[in-house]
């Protein structure tokens, strides 16, 4: 029964998702949406590593870019089509997070951290200066309008549909995930990584998989955004970004996927919203986060996930 | 030409120090990784700059005051953002709202003092010296110097002071050493404190031997606070400094010899090869998860 109200929740969510640019117009409203749409899906895809798995990554920026820089490369040097470019830019930046997850595997806890925050950076300097690659600060710029079969997307709205179809093709995969035997193993892994190996579960592999699997999907982000925006330069993918991601992703409240959207939608519109005050907008922001976490540290929706009474169990001595 | 290098890049190694030890200290403690560690440090430096500029203060008062303003500002974000979220289950969530915190001192200070590159007067005459035949500017000797002071200072307050003393077992086991009657609250003040306190000496001695100062400092700060002991080994001290000295060391060398553009990929690069091969740092030990 409570399965049949999920589906139909979901169905409905969906159709008015497909609807909303009937009601909404104005163009500026519809790039904020893909905005959010872009930033869901790697806040969804973080969410999996970080709130599922329990590995605070902050170099998910890097994954992101490395999708973008693929298909920017391909679409405009290698005149590629723009779907087997998406799933290309997907696919490169699993290898990378296999690359990184892999030589990571006997890291624990906060040095994968580390790492993860010098591997986006690595990035971002090498896309820096790398000029006959990358183009350096300056980037790739004219990144041809993608088409899809005959349709081909140019306008806001096209690409709202796109970005659409990508969001809940992330979303509906991760729920599934999540519910799964894997997404069990990883959620096994958040709540005590030794008592998950205990019962054997292959944590190194099961971390890996998480990592890669995550990355996958920001590599699709990042496709997406390069065909978006027309262009990227590195200072897209800084560690501010990453940064960012992490911020929604704990102010929605980790290990929700549907609390995720909420802390993108939150910090996007609160970017928005105190856009006239520019001078003091950052301070707002930061004020919010603090006072947000500081009440309510399971983050906005957070409130009411589950996890609050699992981890009521922790004791204060495990560290 | 190359023992120039190497005693610059020692003292840019030792005002690193500086910076990490602090947040060195706060990991050590509390497991947090203070994000807004280097908005702190660049704050204060700050302060110091506009007492020296705008109110002609002596630079010796200016600079005491900018480290107490430091300090104090330091354990003021503990005792607001952090302290509510103490505890294992909150770590990373810590760790995010002293992100906000770094976004609110940034805004803060580019508000008062705008986000281009100020000049910063040096604090005293910097001629060149020659000593064995290497010519340096005095500032980095000094800057070794007060170096060396800070850090014996540090670690003999530790091994002999009570509250140095306190600061120890805190670090080893918090609620053990609350039970044998050590004042947790306080002692973890006092870590920040120090910690500010020591991170705007590195940054004023930053900002007086390159005579620049920008806001865009904190977080470049933070990552070198970051990397310095994490090279070290994080949580200790000594480590920082061994950090901090090699970080430094690193940047001169392939600044000069290798290429500038490509300096902080290669010391990340090496980052990540000293941590996989020694996943604690150089003078980190390994500590037995307990079950």
């Amino acid at each position: 029964m409570k399965k049949n109200k999920n589906i139909i929740i979901i169905i409905l969510a969906v159709a008015l998702s497909f609807l909303l640019p009937s009601f909404v117009k104005n163009y500026y409203w519809i790039g904020i949406f893909n905005l959010v749409l872009i930033y869901s899906i790697l806040c969804l895809s973080l969410n999996l590593i970080f709130g599922f798995t329990n590995l605070l990554s902050v170099g998910h920026a890097a994954f992101y870019g490395i999708g973008a820089y693929t298909t920017a490369i391909l679409l405009t040097r290698y005149h590629f089509a723009f779907f087997p470019a998406l799933i290309l830019s997907g696919v490169i930046a699993v290898f990378f997070g296999l690359f990184l997850g892999i030589s990571t595997s006997r890291v624990r806890g906060d040095y994968f951290t580390v790492i993860s925050i010098v591997f986006g950076e690595i990035f971002r300097l090498i896309m820096q200066n790398w000029i006959s690659f990358s183009g350096g600060a300056v980037g790739i710029v004219g990144i041809p309008a993608p088409q899809i079969f005959s349709w081909r997307i140019i306008s806001e709205k096209d690409f709202y549909f796109l970005g659409l179809i990508l969001f809940w093709f992330t979303y509906i995969t991760l729920s599934l995930l999540v519910k799964s035997k894997l997404g069990r193993a990883f959620i096994a892994i958040r709540e005590d990584e030794l008592a998950a190996s205990t019962m054997g579960i292959h944590t190194i592999m099961y971390k890996i998989l998480s990592f890669s699997i995550g990355c996958f999907y920001a590599g699709l982000a990042g496709s997406y955004y390069a065909v978006y925006n027309t262009a990227i330069a590195p200072s897209s993918f800084t560690l501010d970004e990453s940064c960012l991601m992490i911020i929604m992703v704990v102010l929605g409240g980790i290990g929700n996927l549907t609390a995720t959207i909420s802390g993108v939608v939150v910090m996007l519109f609160a970017t928005e919203v105190f856009r006239p005050l520019y001078h003091y907008r950052l301070l707002l922001i930061g004020l919010i986060m603090v006072i947000v976490l500081v009440r309510y540290p399971y983050g906005i929706l957070g409130i009411f996930n589950k996890m609050k009474s699992i981890r009521k169990k922790y004791n204060y001595r495990k560290v | 030409m190359f023992t120039e290098i190497f005693v610059v890049g020692l003292s840019l190694g030792a005002i690193y120090a500086l910076i990490a030890i602090g947040y060195s200290m706060v990991y050590g403690i509390l497991k947090l990784m203070n994000f807004a560690h280097g908005d702190i440090y660049a704050f204060g430096s700050f302060i110091c700059y506009t007492l020296l500029t705008k109110y002609n203060l002596n630079p010796i008062l200016s600079i005491i005051i900018a480290m107490i303003v430091g300090g104090i500002l330091a354990s003021m974000v503990e005792r607001l953002a952090y302290r509510p979220l103490r505890g294992p289950e909150y770590r990373n969530i810590s760790m995010i709202s002293a992100l906000g915190v770094a976004y609110i001192i940034q805004n803060t200070s580019e508000n008062f003092w705008s986000r281009q590159v100020h000049f910063f007067p040096s604090i005293i005459s910097n001629p060149f010296v020659s000593i064995f035949g290497i010519q340096i500017p005095t500032t980095q000797y000094l800057t070794l110097g007060i170096v060396i002071i800070v850090v014996v200072t540090l670690n003999l307050f530790l091994k002999y002071h009570k509250i140095g003393k306190g600061i120890l077992c805190a670090s080893q086991d918090i609620p053990a050493s609350s039970l044998m009657g050590i004042p947790i609250n306080k002692t973890i003040s006092i870590v920040y404190l120090l910690g500010g306190t020591i991170g705007v000496i590195g940054g004023i001695l930053y900002a007086s031997s390159y005579n620049a100062l920008s806001i865009s400092m904190g977080f470049s700060g933070t990552i070198v606070a970051f990397e310095a002991s994490v090279f070290g080994g994080i949580g200790s001290i000594n480590g920082a400094l061994v950090g901090g000295l090699i970080l430094g060391l690193l940047h001169s060398i392939v600044g000069f010899y290798v290429s500038t553009a490509y300096r902080d990929v290669i010391t990340f690069a090496i980052l990540i090869i000293i941590l996989l091969v020694r996943p604690k740092g150089i003078l980190g030990r390994y500590v037995e998860e307990k079950v």
